[in-house]
């Protein structure tokens, strides 16, 4: 259908909408129109991705010079695909009704694993080694060996990518992942090399977080990329976090030992080539002197080595003369390393800030600030210099000039702590230099800086007015839309006590009682007797899962709950989680009926849906709080307190309430879907823990469904299973929570969907 | 020796059989022996006729292993190696009990097959009786196109029949119960035992190996409960243990599922992430330089490039469709956004032209023939004795009186049906016969077309000799008829 939103021609390529779209949209034209950035969040399954396509391309088709590219950044890999191939629906649509030719170029980047089409690279099993090789054969200089020596190998699709691929600009079209495959295969060039290139001119570009948000990726990728251009996010309620680990480094032992690994072969490389080619360390030097400036203007396929953070001054000056020879710079590492093996050789816990590190190095070995700062750019200038092909070994010493870097730049935002062993595991040394970022505004603050609009939405983003906050911006819009529907097809419940009253939690001091386990034991006992088809359950972390099954094996409630479902776990190896799931899904389908035991803030919490039979309920086992005792947890409380005046314990509720509502929140993937979403543990009836759950589960929390029983809760249950039992139509649906075009046209309708938007 | 294509799995040299010193042979399917200084074998078992071994006790003087077939016949082979007779009797003994139940489960399915197949068909039986044990055919020939035919139908009765699936809370079921003296009784049925072995399909390998040649069932089971097998908490209790096997196996199994992947992309953790360029971990790098550098380039990309797109092509429609659905509201497109399945032609032209009328022939073409053929074969494969379906009595007889010496004038003692007038003993031999000879009738025709010398040999010599004793069996009924008459 074709609307109008505020004067706008969307289309929208359905023939039905739902209210909550509309309004969604209308907020989306309002933070478009102030050249602003919003914070949106609206239920997973409402056609939150399809608004956004629709409304953007269709500002971009209406204001050609005020939006000139939209660069949609998602978190996995079927996320991304999933919205080109909506995009492609989109562009069909416009086809079609407009009758003209699409023009628009919208592609997806991912990484060289996902995109290489190079028969022996491609086969490669791990993203690192892809990479690693095809280094080995794209590097520059590698290619001008093979300019003298045709038997140095180098990759065909690159070379062919090189020598024509640029001249021509790629078609318009919508390229996923694949189709860019196909493209590489047909003209014989690099997908991923012209991925990168033709993102510059392409309208829509989709792509990971990570090349926006890693200074390192973002700094190669996307450092060209348009002023004009919206930035969205999407799935973003985890954005801080992906900016604080983009920044934070640690080092162990093992980290060093590879270092030396490194700095030897360096050493033996240089003496190697002084002997042989002195002119070309003379070169080099001459060229530090002249400043970085030009050193920085990498070929693209050196990215391998890339400076994790640039400030500008940095560029302007030239390297400092203690480590502008080869030599000299070798020892200037040696001499660090050896300072940080002694920092590592402790047996207690240290923490300390940037500036301490500073002053402690200088007066232990005398390392001057500046020239740590030019570390990085200065390593990578040699590896360029000394053509070193397999640069994965050398990420141990690349590492290290990252952080020497990084803790030369930041005087504030960062911690370093020292922990000479696990907390788990006192008896066994193993000692690990964080250097932690606690501020996630440092790495997305050049992305609010630049891109003239920065969208970040997700299904879960409650309290809304906490992203601002701890990321440093000001949005012009701020709203969270509820679901409209016809029938309530979400039912949350909190179950606060067993059946024998004991309170269910797991708080620290009761989470080992018996009784709190065997209750939780009846819970899904009696749940999987109820509940057709799949069951999700989540626990707030491994080692209590696996206490809790262990103890629930010897009392044989595990035997019990099988006779009704089948069971699986998810463990931290991710292909066996990926085997489980599938078999999983297979007794779902089948009609058998499984339980997947789960971990918040796992992989499956935060990637795979849950739609329809694959999850009829969900169980949060207590609250998913983050391990409270971790030290670099507590140094960004301090942080957020200090700097933002967030409470530390309103910020660790936020944080378990946001995943918890991530977790319940996968088995509702629309509206003819429906689901239970079980929160056992007696907190979630507080006020405090319930006001942040999203508005949209919120609502359907009524007093009736907080603190109840095991008994009362299967009661419940089941009278809300045999109603969504009953078959569900469209016509149900229409005027309440499915508009046709005309029905959204009333005035009366206008009034209601005004309603559904809440500003924060 | 033997024939080349046979496999030879243990050869023992000076092994006696029958006070002649010879070689023992152990081959994939069968055991042999031949007597020294001569390639045949005088001895040859194929191991689906092997009951059972039996071995000399430890203590004896004489080292041997005997063979008991199903025939009841038994072979006893004697092991006169000096110093390594008893460890190649053991290397022996240790491979047939390896063997052996394997040809045994073969063996016993077939004859439980045919057993079946008797029992559950009286006329079947009677026709076996007739044809087989008065030897007028062979058993082989007999169930030569009999089994066939009927494991189809067979599997096609089954598909009816749904199988019935392991109970979800068999395990839970097996509960222990205390016998009062601190020990612990399990409760097992067949049921039960059928789906543990469904279950864990290691521990029926484990039964089927060591009952009851090295345990009696009791033990077996004792031994099953008790392992850490069952227990998965209790730690393994060493070698003695004969489960730890199946662990192992039932682990490498999982093993090599996980690194197989998974199919459905959707749930591939492995595919979730997509960050490049982080601090490598655990990589301890590709391997230096690519040394294999592919001389032709360009041959090399194309054939290989010709592969990834085989495996693309295998792996795209389901990512596809999985995509596809992931981003489907169908609620929010409308009726006519519904899928429906594309007519697939093969001959579009014979779509649009509809059939064309044949011309009317009077000669019957190759088609014709070949198109009857099979309608006989089909109609033999298919073909059952029905006796109750054949012309009443009654009319019958009186068709018989009609056509008796007097004929219709006849008409004092005409109306007396045959079921009076014969004996009910020869009445069911006259049955039998009249099947018998339907069954050899049917094997007659089954042999159209004659396209193999056998099926020639069959019909010229064997089926001609058939039937003439099928005659020559009526005939001797008949003759026993009238003396009985007379």
């Amino acid at each position: 259908m074709k609307l109008n939103i505020e004067g706008l021609l969307v289309y929208f390529p359905y023939d039905y909408i739902y209210p909550e779209q509309y309004s969604y949209m209308l907020e989306l034209k309002r933070t478009l129109d102030a050249k602003g950035h919003g914070v949106l969040e609206m239920p997973s399954g409402t056609g939150k991705t399809i608004s956004l396509l629709s409304l953007i391309v269709a500002y971009q088709k209406a204001y050609p010079l005020e939006v000139t590219k939209l660069v949609y950044c998602s978190r996995t890999v079927p996320e991304i695909e999933k919205v080109v191939e909506e995009l492609r629906k989109l562009m069909d649509y416009y086809a079609k009704q407009t009758g003209v030719k699409n023009d628009f170029l919208a592609l997806a980047l991912s990484s060289r694993k996902n995109l290489c089409i190079h028969p022996e690279v491609s086969s490669l099993r791990f993203g690192k080694e892809v990479d690693g090789k095809c280094h080995s054969l794209t590097a520059s200089y590698i290619r001008a060996q093979h300019h003298s020596n045709p038997c140095q190998p180098v990759c065909q699709f690159f070379e062919e990518f090189d020598a024509v691929g640029r001249q021509v600009p790629i078609p318009p079209g919508i390229f996923n992942l694949d189709d860019l495959k196909d493209f590489g295969r047909r003209k014989g060039w690099c997908p991923y090399f012209l991925a990168r290139y033709a993102i510059l001119h392409a309208n829509i570009v989709v792509y990971s977080y990570h090349y926006l948000l890693d200074p390192k990726i973002a700094d190669l990728v996307s450092k060209e990329l348009a002023k004009k251009s919206v930035v969205v996010f999407d799935e973003a309620h985890n954005i801080d976090n992906v900016c604080i680990d983009s920044m934070s480094v640690n080092i162990t032992r093992r980290t060093l030992d590879r270092c030396q690994t490194n700095v030897e072969t360096l050493q033996n490389t240089i003496s190697r080539i002084k002997e042989t080619d002195a002119a070309k360390l003379r070169e080099e030097y001459m060229r530090l002197v002249e400043g970085l400036k030009e050193a920085n203007v990498a070929r693209e396929t050196d990215i391998y080595l890339s400076n994790p953070v640039l400030p500008d001054e940095i560029l302007q000056e030239a390297v400092p003369g203690s480590i502008r020879t080869a030599e000299h710079f070798v020892g200037f590492i040696k001499r660090f390393l050896e300072y940080l093996k002694a920092r590592l050789r402790i047996h207690h816990v240290v923490q300390e800030s940037a500036p301490q590190f500073l002053k402690d190095i200088y007066e232990k070995v005398c390392i001057d600030r500046k020239p740590l700062r030019f570390c990085a750019e200065r390593l990578r200038s040699l590896l360029r210099t000394l053509e070193i092909a397999d640069i994965a070994d050398f990420s141990a010493i690349t590492l290290i000039s990252h952080f020497a870097t990084l803790v030369s730049t930041y005087s504030k935002g960062f911690t370093i702590i020292i922990e000479p062993f696990e907390d788990r595991t006192p008896t066994i040394a193993n000692p690990v230099l964080h250097f932690s970022c606690m501020d996630p505004s440092i790495a997305i603050k050049p992305v609010f800086g630049r891109f003239q609009s920065v969208i970040i939405t997700s299904g879960t983003l409650s309290p809304l007015d906490i992203y601002p906050r701890i990321l440093d911006f000001r949005p012009v819009t701020m709203a969270s839309f509820t679901m409209t529907l016809a029938r309530t097809c979400l039912c949350p419940l909190i179950v606060g006590r067993g059946n024998d009253q004991v309170a269910m939690t797991s708080k620290f001091e009761t989470r080992e009682d018996f009784a709190v386990i065997r209750n939780y034991g009846n819970l899904l006992l009696e749940m999987s007797a109820i509940v057709p088809d799949g069951i999700v359950a989540f626990f707030t972390s491994y080692i209590y899962m696996e206490n809790i099954v262990a103890s629930w094996y010897e009392q044989g409630i595990l035997e019990n709950i099988q006779r009704n479902k089948l069971i699986f776990i998810e463990t931290q190896d991710a292909a066996e989680t990926s085997m489980a799931l599938e078999k999983y899904q297979e007794a779902c389908e089948n009609g058998r009926g499984a339980i997947l035991l789960s971990v918040a803030r796992g992989k499956v919490s935060e990637g795979i849906d849950f739609v329809h039979h694959f999850g009829r309920a969900v169980i949060m086992f207590g609250v998913p709080y983050v391990y409270t005792q971790s030290r670099i947890l507590k140094a960004r409380l301090e942080y957020l307190r200090d700097q933002f005046q967030i409470r530390e314990n309103d910020f660790l509720t936020f944080d378990a309430m946001r995943h918890a509502a991530q977790c319940v929140g996968r088995a509702i993937r629309g509206k003819t879907d429906y689901g239970l979403m079980i929160f056992a543990d007696k907190r979630y009836a507080r006020a405090d823990k319930r006001g942040k759950l999203p508005r949209w589960i919120q609502e359907h929390l009524t007093d009736g469904s907080l603190n109840l029983t095991i008994d009362e809760t299967v009661q419940l249950s089941k009278h809300f299973l045999r109603q969504m039992a009953q078959p569900f139509r469209r016509e149900d649906q229409l005027g309440l929570s499915l508009l046709t075009l005309e029905q959204l046209q009333s005035e009366d309708m206008l009034q209601k969907i005004a309603q559904i938007a809440q500003q924060a | 020796m033997a024939s080349l294509s046979e496999e030879v799995l243990l050869v023992v040299k000076r092994v006696r059989q029958r006070k002649q010193d010879g070689t023992l042979y152990l081959m994939a399917e069968r055991i042999a022996w031949g007597p020294e200084g001569k390639d045949r074998f005088t001895v040859s078992h194929l191991y689906a006729d092997i009951r059972c071994q039996k071995i000399s006790p430890d203590g004896k003087a004489k080292i041997q292993l005997q063979l008991i077939l199903h025939t009841g016949e038994s072979t006893t082979f004697h092991f006169s190696n000096g110093s390594t007779a008893l460890k190649d009797r053991d290397a022996t003994k240790e491979l047939l009990q390896q063997l052996l139940p394997k040809f045994k489960k073969k063996a016993n399915k077939e004859l439980e097959e045919k057993n079946r197949m008797l029992q559950e068909d009286p006329v079947l039986f009677q026709l076996y009786k007739d044809l087989v044990v008065s030897q007028v055919i062979s058993a082989e020939e007999f169930w030569a196109n009999r089994l066939s035919l009927n494991t189809v139908e067979h599997s096609l009765s089954n598909n009816s029949k749904q199988e019935v699936g392991i109970s979800a809370a068999f395990l839970a079921d097996i509960r222990p119960q205390t016998d009062g003296c601190n020990g612990l009784r399990y409760n097992l049925t067949s049921d039960i035992i059928e789906s543990i072995f469904r279950t864990y399909p290691t521990v029926k390998q484990k039964y089927a190996e060591n009952v009851p040649h090295n345990l009696t069932e009791k033990e077996f089971w004792t031994r099953f409960f008790q392992s850490h097998y069952f227990h998965r908490d209790r730690i393994s209790t060493g070698q003695q243990d004969i489960f730890s096997e199946c662990a192992k196996q039932d682990e490498k199994g999982l093993k090599s599922m996980v690194t197989q992947g998974v199919k459905n992309p959707m749930v591939d953790l492995l595919l979730l992430e997509d960050k490049t360029l982080d601090e490598v971990r655990d990589c301890h790098g590709a391997g230096g330089r690519p040394t294999d550098a592919p001389s032709d380039q360009a041959s090399e990309t194309s054939s290989t490039d010709g592969n990834s797109r085989d495996s693309d092509f295998f792996q795209l429609p389901l990512k596809k469709v999985k995509l596809q659905e992931s981003i489907e509201y169908d609620d929010l497109q409308g009726d006519s956004g519904r899928k429906t399945i594309a007519l697939n032609l093969k001959k579009s032209d014979r779509y649009s032209h509809g059939p064309i009328p044949l011309q009317s022939q009077h000669y019957t073409t190759s088609q014709d023939i070949i198109n009857s053929i099979s309608i006989i074969q089909h109609e033999m494969r298919n073909y059952k004795p029905r006796l109750t379906q054949v012309m009443s009595s009654n009319a019958a007889s009186s068709a018989i009186t009609a056509l008796s010496p007097g004929g219709l004038l006849m008409q004092g003692g005409g109306q007396q049906t045959i079921n009076q007038l014969v004996p009910t003993d020869v009445q069911i031999e006259l049955k039998h016969l009249y099947t018998a000879a339907g069954e050899l009738l049917r094997h007659f025709w089954s042999c159209f077309p004659v396209n193999t010398p056998f099926l020639e040999d069959k019909l010229m010599g064997h089926l001609e000799e058939m039937l003439q004793a099928a005659y020559s069996k009526f005939q001797v009924w008949q003759t026993r008829r009238m003396m009985r008459k007379t």
